[in-house]
């Protein structure tokens, strides 16, 4: 058994009557859409058409929603239907990031995800979704894929069924017979400020930032479309600069420990640092969930392919291992705070880099998928944590004597700048080489708004002029640490910005 | 504090109520539960999954209230909280088979609207207001019924008006009418359907058409039917079903609506010339001889052409085909492409392809240029020529008149017809109209022609929906004009804010009616019914009133009606409280039960025979299935021969063949066969139509080309002159009746003008931008949409859309409507302001704090003039027009009007006419259909004087005589 739709465009009349059975079944609430039907126009008079295209959750056999869930309110179920559970849900929009077809959104009411899950409480009694029966055109099919005799089976034996981003490698199991070349493909389409019969629903900014994006491929204008909305905000872009500092105060002190540049009195103030930023960045997380009261859930029921449970538990030893340390040198264990060293370095660069895997699984940004996002990660937490650390170590050092290897935090710094760098610029590069492959196309596009869309300013004065090459070239000359550090620190923080807005700047549907 | 730390962990225990699956034989799903389950369904909560949690259901079907299709909806109610779930097709209803369009389950959100009036309301202090009491359905009655008695008892019988949008069912009130003696039914088809009712009846006797889809090799649309019109949902699958079957598809329309966007062929002509383009059809397959020579000599009136324009000559089939040819050769397709810009390649291409599909070629106009235009009428009337020219008329896959596939029960104790003639509705200037010229009533109460005691406005929103809204507003602030105005409806609207009665009727899982559509070749009758007072019925609860059970106190009109008539006549001495009596207890007030018993019992044929087979009462059939099938398969019925009983007495007119009996037509000799033909005057169809040259049209007598008003010759480009084009609908919404649907007004909130982009640079306005749209008489401001999608030249704009409110919290659903300021700015002008936007509210639906878009459109309707067409009444909807970049100070929806000016485009058009009486003094020939038909001796006039002298003081503005490029009696 293996439940799949096919959408017959051949036949589909862009009434809108699923759109609004669909609300009626599962009381879809206004603003959120199971299931839309997009509008495109392209050519000219009077030659000009205008094609229909149903958009929806794809019951993806790989589905990448699943695999980020960290707590299993997502779940594909034996009988191929991606469903979700209301009631386990955190609301932590991971999902959101993760599905290519902008096919979840977040209920108002309950705060948590929903999406198409094929009417599975009528599928469970035998009847068919609500959307295949209003149909005037029967243009939906929905049926087992396994079983050749099913109607929906007949109909791909017959025509070859067209789907959604193949290149994503979720293998839909939403089928398109007779569709458009232009309607089920995001970035040959272009959004005015309004459409044919309704507002857009987007705020200024993201329609400029579309309209950039479009303005080299656009073949056809957007004639009607609901409102997607992008969902991971400042909380996100602050948590990964919380953390970067929480991570690299740690594990840069404890490298230096264990290569016995600074005494073991160091961890004490490093792990007060992390644990204060690892507060904070934890304090970032739940309040970025929908269901803040749910968070504890990642821990007690997680989802063991999701990073963000896996982070979480990471982040959760990180926490251990620093709290320990406190611990240790406030009894004056040094030993095993020596001993607690190499745990918390390697916990350190874990929490660091984590969120790598965690933004990889994010497979509806494109941009996220770089393999260069790991290593720079781990830079960003050097650069952020031996900037803290240059403001405190020399204050430390002046009550205490001897405590922090100052030369070691400017090397630090200088190496983490130095990586931060060649990994902004190589990520330029390596876009505009990859801006051919499908599966990196979007990524591309997401960058050019960095290089010279609406955020070629703020990236290359502040994030990298001001954020590398200042402190770099000053570096090399006696200016004080701590003063670089400020520049380095706060342009970082730029970036996160940049990094997860331009992530999220092109439309998935 | 146990189950809170539990609930941090993971979730309670979910519930697993087991419900046995019902997939069919092949282990598919299925689309309906079966029907011997309605009543007692049980199915998973959605809102409760992955929670298996039963719930058990009562599925009562009923009818759709939305437009005028009547597609079948099936209820589900719960039996616990005895609310409506939600509401789907009815899978045995065979117009919509099960299927629906958005509006179908988008009812649940307008009978769940927690802006919906739920009691009756009566006006305190001045009309319009605003400020209104609470008065139970015994007051209401008492007042309303002691007016109209007054006026009966006055002999001021015209003075009462029932005015009707869609009526949503069949012959209900025709009969509450006539039982009042009164000619008293005002609607609304003169600003929709009514021209392309004249084309049709001119030829046919129907007034509309019945395309067989389905079956079609070839169909030419002048319509969208497959997202809005007469009958959406039942046509577009019939349609598409042709189309996945091979057959091609030509969609007219101006600008590119989903519809044509579907088509094999797009046909955008300059708006006004479409009959151009039909002719010149027609040109190609006369003159290619493509035509089907047999239909033609059998079916179509020539001999009577001959005989009456060229007596002098020989009658035989080949002369009449010679001066056909010599009649349209005018009509090539390189001179429609002058006329239309439609090339003259395509119009050929189409032309053969339309030959080649003969008798399944398939047509259908449904306002498009009929109703946009002057003298749009012809348009149908040159459409039908190509059915006619290709004999697809009653053809399997071809064109049969509408009354074949639409089945009017007769209902108990009918009235005789009225013997009155009310020329607020029928004035003598319109002899020919189809039908009332209900969007003249406030200049025919300004000029003083009548006044009205009572009047209802039922479901009916002429303030918003028919052009010159400001003029209906002034008449109805006038007591002395419109005496008790009473308005039944679901919702507040613009028109009811000026009532004196505000009464809630149902929607439609909230009423009884009986509806039929012509959707395809076969007839069915389907049966609204208020679901929960039936359920609830069935689970044993008892009720009087309708109201009683449903939301509030929202009542149903079938009820309303009979009591409002037993009041009026409570005695009996006015004859009417007889048509008000039970079929079953003599003397005694009928029910709604019974009424629909004695329609059921008596009056649909099959029925009593196919209940009886499954042990039931012919009503609790109807109640149980909510439709039935009357006759399937339905082609050629003008071919059927008249038996001998049907000829027994029946006399033969030796000029004309035609078959009478006692007076009335029936038939006609066609090769010495009694044949039942069409009921024209020739039982013929009438190519040459002697009625247009007897009431003074002869240069109409063919179906022919009438340059519009908004001819491009009439429009100087240069000086910003645009052709405005406002009669099209969204497939999500329905006129006035769908601003209560928060789901239908998500989907679409903006009426934008669509542009070219052409005349976008040049106006210097991209999409989004603001544009001034000036009419005659006065302007609207509203936003750009840039589009591929329509022709240079011209704009268009639909006219769903542009609601108001003149209160903040009422007046108006805040789903859809603007906060506006109405600025009377001196007796005759006026100046409107949008004030707040659609905005989040709080009410019992949380729904509403989540209103994410903020236009309501812009209200377009209220800055045009009437256009009365002077030979069909309709209303020529299409505006000439100068468009202009907008002031600093110039807002979105402002809208700025002048009555006045609105009175004097009035009188010019109505100058144009040519007024009855016609032959033998009548006021209308008596053949053609007339809504509500009186008696005969109403239609001949009692003295030849005019109401109102209009042919002096008026502007030389004569578009018919200004444009007859072609005149038809030019040989």
């Amino acid at each position: 058994m293996r439940y799949g739709f096919v959408i017959d465009q051949h036949k589909c009349i862009g009434c809108h009557a699923c759109t609004v059975a669909c609300k009626a079944e599962n009381n879809v609430p206004l603003g959120g859409f199971r299931t839309w039907v997009k509008y495109v126009e392209e050519g000219e008079f009077p030659s000009t058409e205008r094609h229909f295209a149903v958009l929806r959750c794809n019951h993806c056999e790989n589905a990448p929603c699943v695999k980020i869930c960290p707590v299993k309110a997502l779940y594909t179920r034996p009988d191929g239907i991606v469903d979700f559970d209301q009631n386990e849900c955190i609301g932590c929009k991971a999902c959101m990031q993760a599905c290519p077809y902008d096919a979840l959104y977040i209920n108002p009411h309950s705060e948590t995800a929903e999406k198409c899950n094929f009417c599975a409480h009528r599928v469970e009694v035998g009847l068919q979704p609500a959307c295949v029966i209003v149909c005037p055109e029967q243009a939906i099919v929905a049926g087992d894929l396994d079983n050749a005799q099913s109607p929906i089976s007949q109909l791909l034996s017959k025509e070859r069924g067209v789907t959604r981003k193949p290149e994503q490698g979720t293998r839909p199991k939403l089928y398109y017979l007779g569709s458009s070349k232009t309607a089920l493909k995001p970035e040959l389409q272009k959004r005015d400020n309004s459409y044919i019969w309704s507002q857009t629903g987007l705020d200024k900014p993201t329609l400029d930032i579309q309209a950039f994006i479009a303005q080299a491929e656009a073949k056809a204008k957007t004639a009607y479309d609901v409102p997607h909305h992008t969902n991971w905000g400042w909380k996100v872009w602050a948590y990964l600069w919380t953390k970067s500092i929480a991570a690299g105060a740690f594990f840069l002190p404890a490298l230096a420990l264990i290569l016995e540049w600074q005494t073991s009195l160091s961890l004490y103030y490093a792990a007060i640092i992390s644990i204060i930023f690892q507060i904070i960045t934890g304090g970032l997380l739940v309040a970025d969930l929908r269901r803040p009261e749910r968070f504890l859930r990642i821990l007690l029921r997680p989802q063991w392919k999701s990073w963000l449970a896996i982070g979480a538990y990471i982040l959760t030893a990180f926490g251990g291992v620093t709290t320990l340390t406190l611990l240790a040198e406030t009894f004056n264990w040094h030993g095993l705070t020596h001993i607690l060293a190499f745990p918390g370095a390697i916990l350190g660069v874990m929490s660091a880099i984590y969120s790598g895997f965690l933004f990889r699984q994010a497979e509806g940004r494109d941009f996220w998928q770089s393999r260069l996002t790991t290593p720079h990660l781990f830079f960003q937490a050097t650069l952020a944590g031996a900037s803290v650390l240059s403001f405190v170590a020399p204050i430390i050092n002046l009550v205490n004597g001897h405590t922090f290897s100052l030369s070691f935090i400017r090397n630090a710094l200088l190496t983490g700048v130095l990586g931060h760098l060649a990994i902004m610029l190589l990520e330029v590069v390596t876009s505009i080489a990859a801006k051919d492959k499908p599966q990196m196309a979007d990524a591309s596009r997401a960058m050019k708004t960095l290089t010279h869309g609406p955020y070629w300013y703020q990236f290359w004065i502040s994030a990298v002029f001001f954020g590398a090459i200042i402190p770099l070239g000053l570096l090399l000359t006696a200016t004080p640490t701590f003063l670089i550090a400020i520049l380095a620190l706060s342009s970082l923080y730029t970036y996160e910005r940049l990094w997860i807005k331009a992530g999220q700047s092109v439309p998935l549907s | 504090m146990f189950t809170f730390i539990k609930n941090l962990v993971s979730r309670q225990k979910p519930r697993r109520d087991k419900i046995v699956p019902i997939n069919n034989a092949n282990g598919e799903l299925t689309n309906f539960p079966p029907v011997e389950r309605w009543d007692d369904w049980t199915e998973y909560e959605a809102s409760e999954w992955p929670d298996r949690v039963a719930r058990n259901y009562m599925l009562v079907p009923t009818i759709c209230f939305n437009c005028e299709a009547a597609c079948g909806l099936l209820a589900y109610i719960d039996k616990e909280t005895l609310q409506i779930r939600k509401l789907e097709g009815n899978p045995v209803h065979p117009g919509s088979r099960g299927r629906n369009c958005a509006k179908g389950p988008a009812t649940l959100s307008q009978i769940n609207d927690p802006e919906r009036i739920l009691y009756p309301m009566k006006r305190v202090g001045q009309r319009g207001e605003g400020r209104w009491t609470r008065v139970s359905w015994d007051d209401a009655l008492n007042d309303i019924a002691g007016k109209i008695r007054e006026a009966f008892l006055s002999n001021r019988h015209n003075e009462v008006m029932y005015h009707v949008g869609r009526p949503g069912h069949d012959g209900y009130m025709d009969r509450v009418l006539q039982a009042w003696g009164i000619d008293g039914h005002n609607s609304h088809t003169n600003v929709c359907s009514g021209a392309a009712r004249l084309g049709y009846a001119l030829w046919q006797g129907s007034d509309r058409p019945s395309p067989d889809h389905a079956n079609a090799k070839f169909i030419l649309l002048l319509s969208s039917h497959l997202e809005t019109g007469h009958y959406f949902n039942p046509h577009a699958q019939r349609i598409i079903e042709a189309k996945m079957a091979g057959a091609k598809i030509a969609v007219v329309d101006i600008r590119l609506s989903n519809t044509a966007s579907m088509a094999d062929y797009w046909l955008a002509p300059w708006p006004g010339t479409e009959a151009a383009l039909l002719l010149a059809m027609a040109n190609v397959i006369i003159n290619e001889d493509l035509f089907n020579h047999e239909f033609l000599r059998r079916w179509v009136n020539w001999e009577e052409f001959l005989r009456k324009e060229y007596s002098d000559q020989e009658c035989t089939f080949d002369k009449f085909v010679t001066l056909l040819k010599q009649h349209y050769a005018e009509f090539t397709p390189e001179f429609a492409e002058k006329e239309t810009k439609v090339s003259a390649e395509q119009i050929r291409k189409i032309a053969r392809e339309i030959a080649q599909a003969g008798e399944a070629f398939c047509t259908h106009v449904w306002r498009n240029a009929a109703s946009g235009n002057l003298g749009g009428w012809q348009v149908a009337r040159c459409l039908e020529f190509l059915n006619v020219l290709t004999g697809s008329i009653g053809t399997k896959g071809g064109v049969s008149p509408n009354t074949w596939d639409k089945f009017v029960p007769t209902p108990p104790n009918k009235p005789a017809p009225q013997k009155m003639w009310n020329e607020m509705l029928y004035p003598r200037e319109y002899p020919l109209s189809h039908h009332e010229l209900s969007f003249l009533l406030p200049h025919f109460l300004k000029s003083g022609r009548g006044k009205l005691s009572v009047y209802f406005t039922r479901v009916y929103n002429p303030v918003w929906t028919n052009p010159d809204g400001l003029s209906w507003l002034e008449v109805l602030l006038n007591e002395a004009m419109v005496g008790l105005h009473v308005a039944l409806t679901p919702v507040w609207s613009e028109t009811a804010w000026f009532a004196d009665y505000v009464l809630p009727m149902g929607v439609g899982a909230e009423r009884h009616d009986i509806q039929s559509q012509e959707t395809h070749a076969g007839s069915w009758i389907g049966f609204r019914q208020p679901v929960l007072k039936i359920a609830r019925e069935k689970l044993g609860e008892k009720f009087e009133f309708t109201y009683e059970a449903n939301p509030g106190e929202v009542w149903e009109e079938d009820e309303f009606w009979i009591n409002l008539s037993w009041r009026i006549d409570s005695d009996g001495s006015l004859g009417i409280r007889r048509h008000f009596e039970s079929p079953y207890r003599p003397g005694e007030k009928i029910t709604v039960d019974e009424y629909y018993r004695w329609i059921f019992e008596n009056s649909v044929p099959g029925l009593k025979e196919k209940a009886a087979a499954e042990g039931l009462e012919p009503l609790a059939y109807m109640r149980k299935y909510g439709a039935f099938a009357v006759e399937t398969d339905v082609y050629k019925k003008h071919e059927k021969q008249l038996s001998e009983t049907e000829m027994k007495d029946a006399q033969v007119d030796s000029t004309t063949n035609v078959i009478s009996k006692a007076g009335n037509p029936i038939g006609v000799m066609i090769d010495n066969q009694p044949i039942v033909g069409f009921p024209t005057p020739s039982r013929k169809l009438e190519f040459y139509s002697p009625t247009m040259k007897d009431w003074h049209w002869p240069e109409h007598m063919f179906p022919g080309y009438i340059r519009s008003h908004v001819h491009w010759s009439n429009i100087n480009q240069q000086a910003n002159e645009m052709v405005l084009v406002p009669t099209f609908r969204l497939p999500t919404l329905i006129h006035t009746r769908s601003g209560n649907a928060k789901w239908l007004n998500e989907i679409s909130h903006s009426n934008p003008i669509w542009i070219h982009p052409q005349d976008a640079q040049k106006l210097g306005v991209e999409t989004g931008d603001l544009l001034k749209v000036e009419t005659e008489i006065g302007l609207f401001i509203n936003r750009v949409w840039l589009t591929e999608g329509i022709r240079p030249g011209i704009i268009a704009c639909s006219h769903h859309l542009g609601r108001w409110r003149l209160r903040s919290t009422t007046g108006g659903e805040r789903w859809s409507t603007a906060l506006v300021d109405l600025i009377k700015l001196n007796p005759t002008q006026w100046y409107m302001r949008q004030l707040k936007p659609v905005e989040p509210f709080t009410s019992k639906d949380p729904e509403s704090e989540l209103i994410w878009w903020s236009d309501a459109g812009v209200h377009q309707n209220l800055t045009f003039s009437v256009h009365p067409d002077p030979v069909s009444g309709m209303h020529c909807w299409h505006q000439k027009v100068k468009v202009s970049k907008t002031l600093p100070n110039e807002k979105y929806g402002d809208i700025f009007v002048d009555t006045a000016r609105a009175h004097q485009i009035y009188q010019q058009w109505l100058a144009m006419t040519r007024p009855a009486p016609g032959p033998e003094n009548l006021r209308r020939p008596r053949w053609l259909a007339r809504a509500v038909k009186p008696a005969p001796e109403a239609y001949v006039f009692e003295s030849k004087q005019l109401v109102e002298n209009t042919t002096n003081s008026v502007d030389s503005f004569n578009p018919y005589q200004q444009s007859k490029p072609l005149d038809a009696t030019e040989r």
